[in-house]
């Protein structure tokens, strides 16, 4: 395993919550002149130039993001921090925001630097009460050494940072649903355009950042943009903390360099240390993204681009390997519950699409499968896909379909089970093309 | 008229704005749909200007009188974004010039994703067409029989299902899990939870237009359901408009219910004739009754809305009614009645003529001219003591003087005081439809030193009682005509067939009998209007249309 400086966990288990020892650890070393002697747009050329891309799931160029947020308009610029994590699998940020939420907050006052920010809101799931705890010490740590409120270090730049707390709503995590809900209406995703960035937060423009990509922004500065470009791969540099569960022998927390092979984070003595029986699949990036077999599992590296070339995504990094005891269609029948039971009920296609799924693959689990069943289920999932506002139906249509590709004959064999499997279905009475 | 619920919500946040309509001088520019070039009006949603050259796309949730939700998903279309060609909603598109859409005209595409929307929406969908009072006028079974699949693929033993509010939920004789029928809203409104489909129009229309939350969804995913807030009520002066906007048979009137069948009612458009906005409406009868009145849309009028006051009042047309004469304490035919007034009239001294801001304009002119034949002997009053309210910046101006505007460009001055001041030079008062008894009765008591007293009056009233002579005539619903709002808009009133006994004539008719110059129709009435008004010269009925004219002298 190659070398490479431990950008976001290196803190962990030194008790870096408390404000001493994270100073004591390098922190907070970039608020001061060397930071305020920067104009905003210097602030955004170094994170443009380290490459640093966002790691809530999508990829975005954080520079990029920041760039986009109009100046000027008259109106407050937000920021605000995605840690409403919700996505099955995903448990790096909560980790993060326990064991070291002060390198989130020097984060947010670089950030806040150079989009102009005077107000910045962390999001919180609302079930992280520990994390809103640490958080909440912290800021009252950083207001009291004057990193936080009026004229930080006398450098005349304001910032104030409030911790709200979500109702438990895996939508919320989709920035224009955590939008809404920070306003105080229903946690729902909103027409786009206009996006965020323009019209966010109180119809103002809105930068909306998860807790990992500003964490790493500390460190860019530090250390400059070239060191962190670095590391990783060209077009996916620096590192990403990956939440591995199932079946391996040491799930965990686990920072890595992006490009890694997804084979030794599963089996390195470093991280995971092997698998627990034999591998069958793996979901690479939370429970939304499509399936891998194992022939994929063991060629593919962890970073953008080569997911994206296996027909996958990184995501948030959520890496569930498992192995040939688990059944595919049970665990379908548990994803696809999670996303009928958290569909937002604002588009048609993902409130009854999602729902209806769930209640087909709940009856060909209970002994009542029929053949037809399968493409029936495919071709709903491709019914709800890429029809509605925001991408809740098509996090629950890429496993639908990736699963049913990649595994049939096990969606297949559910059917072979019923003796009623051909059982006449009700369209058979029905002349295409009639009437009714 | 200022609609400042529209703009304060506004301010609020992004996501709710209403949808930019073709207009008048809105300036064309050239797409292409399915292949071909059309020229429609720029930066309108897409929907709308697909209305423009004849295309028609399915749709729940958009209301051109709403803010934008966009969560149905029917209106799909394909344009043309930076990744090609793509599924887009028409209702939040925006015509840009030059751009590409195809719609189910010529992509399998957008066939494919409208059928699966509403395989989606019919899913849960219960089959209560023939108990549903929407049935007829439902959209959802227009939008199935445009863009369904025409058969059902779902699985009997999934079955249905409602998964809305707990405390509704039932399991029905088939072991299918239902719930949330005829659910209580408040006075009006009744609630059927597992029809709805969740489109959010009535919410959208209580928060943005009505500007009171009473309503809001709760719960999310398919369990989500419409609801009032704990211990409250839906009890709007607008909250009938509700079921106007539902496009299911969710949410039911109460005055309406059960009532009659949609396809038996004849629609006769009109408009509202007790408040000076003149709210376009339809008057929809059956066999001689009239069972509702609905909104008529008029982007410069009312909009889409009309108030629970306007549309409830159609149960005024039949009860009350003066369908005969009376004279003396005692009920005489109409024809004995008209005959007693020429006699009356015939034998004045001096008449007082009161107009009224409650009839036509073809009214006020026969009076006029009955005025003019009587020659010298006679006096034209008119005005109204009914107290004016403010706007509610709706449906309503409150001034319940409906044609006052029209009263104004016939020349009849606003001097019921002088009338009373001046009271003992007549011996005959006319008065056609004005309830000054019931509007002023201290003031009016001074009128009744006059000894004769004609009153024509559609309904029974405090007028009618302190009349020596009253003769039946026919109510707003019944007669054609024109009024003039309080915009200075010429409306035009239709006759829906409805009188309770068609003996009674409409006013200008017995005015004119009364005259002497026997009119033939509402034309020559109509006629008589214009050689008064210049600027109603150039008009006709068929000028003046569904929707009005803008009179410039008013």
């Amino acid at each position: 395993m190659s070398q490479f400086p431990k950008i976001l966990t290196g803190k962990f288990g030194k008790g870096a919550a408390d404000i001493g020892v994270y100073k004591s650890l390098g922190g907070y070393s970039t608020i001061g002149s060397k930071l305020f002697g920067l104009s905003q747009f210097e602030v955004i050329d170094i994170v443009q130039r380290s490459g640093l891309r966002g790691r809530g799931g999508a990829g975005f160029p954080t520079g990029m993001k920041w760039s986009f947020v109009p100046r000027n308009t008259g109106k407050p610029v937000y920021l605000v921090v995605n840690a409403d994590e919700g996505e099955p699998g995903t448990f790096k940020d909560h980790f993060l925001l326990l064991e070291n939420p002060h390198q989130l907050i020097e984060g947010m006052i670089l950030c806040g630097w150079a989009l102009g920010v005077r107000t910045a809101y962390i999001y919180v799931r609302g079930e992280f009460l520990d994390c809103i705890e640490s958080l909440n010490k912290a800021i009252a740590e950083a207001y009291e050494a004057g990193l936080l409120g009026e004229n930080i270090g006398g450098s005349g730049y304001s910032l104030d940072i409030y911790v709200h707390r979500g109702a438990g709503a895996y939508i919320c995590g989709e920035e224009t649903a955590l939008i809404s809900s920070l306003e105080g209406r229903k946690g729902q995703p909103r027409l786009k355009p206009p996006f965020p960035a323009v019209s966010g937060a109180w119809a103002s423009p809105t930068c909306v950042n998860n807790v990992e990509t500003l964490m790493a922004v500390p460190w860019i500065f530090e250390n400059g943009p070239e060191a962190y470009a670095k590391i990783g791969t060209q077009k996916s540099p620096g590192t990403k903390v990956f939440s591995v569960s199932g079946d391996v022998k040491r799930p965990g927390v686990y920072e890595a360099p992006l490009g890694t092979p997804m084979i030794e984070l599963l089996e390195g003595e470093d991280y995971c240390q092997g698998i627990v029986g034999e591998l069958k699949g793996c979901i690479p990036g939370g429970s939304s993204t499509p399936v891998l077999n194992p022939e994929e599992t063991r060629s593919v590296t962890l970073d953008y681009e080569a997911m994206a070339a296996a027909g996958t995504m990184l995501g948030s990094g959520a890496i569930i390997p498992f192995n040939t005891e688990r059944s595919l269609v049970g665990m379908l029948k548990t994803l696809t519950h999670f996303y009928a039971h958290e569909s937002c009920g604002q588009c048609t296609p993902c409130r009854d699409g999602t729902g209806y799924a769930d209640r087909l693959l709940t009856t060909m689990c209970s002994g009542h499968a029929r053949e037809g069943d399968v493409d029936f289920l495919t071709d709903l999932a491709n019914n709800f896909v890429g029809t509605t506002i925001c991408p809740l139906a098509a996090a629950d249509s890429a496993p639908i379909l990736s699963y049913v590709k990649k595994f049939r004959s096990e969606f297949e064999a559910l059917a072979a089970k019923n003796p009623e499997r051909a059982a006449p279905r009700l369209d058979a009475h029905f002349r295409p093309g009639g009437f009714w | 008229m200022p609609i400042s619920v529209r703009e304060a919500s506004g301010k609020m946040s992004n996501s709710y704005h209403f949808p930019v309509l073709p207009g008048p001088d809105s300036k064309l520019v050239t797409i292409e749909v399915d292949g071909a070039e059309v020229q429609v009006p720029e930066g309108t949603n897409l929907i709308e200007a697909l209305e423009t050259v004849g295309i028609d796309t399915p749709h729940f949730c958009y209301h051109p009188d709403l803010p934008l939700a966009g969560n149905c998903r029917q209106c799909m279309i394909e344009t043309d974004g930076p990744r090609g060609m793509g599924l887009a909603i028409a209702c939040y598109t925006p015509v840009r010039a030059g751009m590409k859409v195809a719609t189910d005209r010529s992509s399998e595409k957008v066939k494919k994703a409208r059928a699966a929307v509403m395989e989606f929406q019919l899913a849960n969908h219960p089959l209560d067409c023939p108990i549903c009072d929407k049935a007829g006028e439902c959209t959802l079974q227009e939008n199935y029989m445009k863009a369904g699949n025409g058969h059902s693929r779902m699985r009997e033993e999934i079955g249905k299902a409602y998964h809305g509010n707990p405390a509704h939920r039932t399991v029905d004789s088939k072991g299918q899990s239902r719930g949330g029928k005829h659910v209580d809203l408040g006075p009006n409104v009744i609630l059927d939870e597992e029809r709805c489909i969740l489109c959010d129009r009535c919410t959208r229309f209580m928060r943005d237009v009505a500007g009171s939350e009473q309503l809001y969804i709760a719960d999310r995913g398919d369990r989500a359901y419409i609801s009032v807030f704990p211990g409250t009520q839906l009890d709007h002066p607008y909250d009938l408009c509700v079921t106007d906007v539902c496009p299911v048979g969710a949410l039911t009137s109460k005055h309406f219910r059960f009532l009659q069948r949609v396809w038996f009612l004849k629609k006769t458009e009109s408009i509202a004739a007790d408040d000076s906005l003149g709210a376009n409406l339809t008057i929809e009868h059956n066999e001689g009754k009239v069972w509702r009145l609905m909104p008529r849309r008029n982007a410069a009028v009312n909009k889409s809305w009309i108030s629970n006051a306007t549309r409830l009042s159609f149960r005024d047309l039949e009860t009350g009614r003066l369908e005969r004469g009376r004279t003396d304490g005692h009920d005489v035919s109409l024809e004995d009645a008209f005959a007693k007034a020429g006699q009356i009239l015939s034998k004045a001294r001096k008449v007082a003529l009161v107009a009224s801001g409650h009839l036509t304009n073809e009214d006020n002119a026969a009076l006029l001219a009955l005025a003019e034949s009587l020659g010298e002997k006679a006096e034209v009053f008119g005005g109204s003591w009914l107290p004016v309210g403010t706007p509610d910046g709706i449906s309503r101006s409150g001034d319940p003087v409906a044609n006052r505007k029209g009263l104004e460009i016939l020349g009849i001055p606003d001097n019921l005081d002088d009338l009373v001041r001046r009271a003992s030079e007549f011996d005959v008062l006319v008065v056609a439809h004005n309830d000054l008894w019931g509007a002023a009765p201290e003031k009016a008591r001074g009128l009744e030193a006059i000894a004769q007293r004609i009153v024509l009056s559609p309904w029974v009233n405090a007028t009618v009682e302190r009349a020596t002579l009253s003769i039946g005539i026919r109510a707003w619903a019944e007669v054609r005509g024109t009024m003039v709002n309080c915009q200075g808009r010429i409306q035009l009133l239709q006759a829906a067939p409805i009188a309770p006994d068609e003996r009674l004539e409409p006013a200008w008719q017995l005015l004119s009998r009364l005259s002497g110059e026997r009119w033939s129709s509402e034309i020559d009435a109509w006629k008589s209007c214009q050689a008064r008004v210049p600027a109603l010269a150039a008009l006709s009925y068929r000028t003046i249309g569904r929707s009005g004219q803008l009179l410039e002298v008013a």
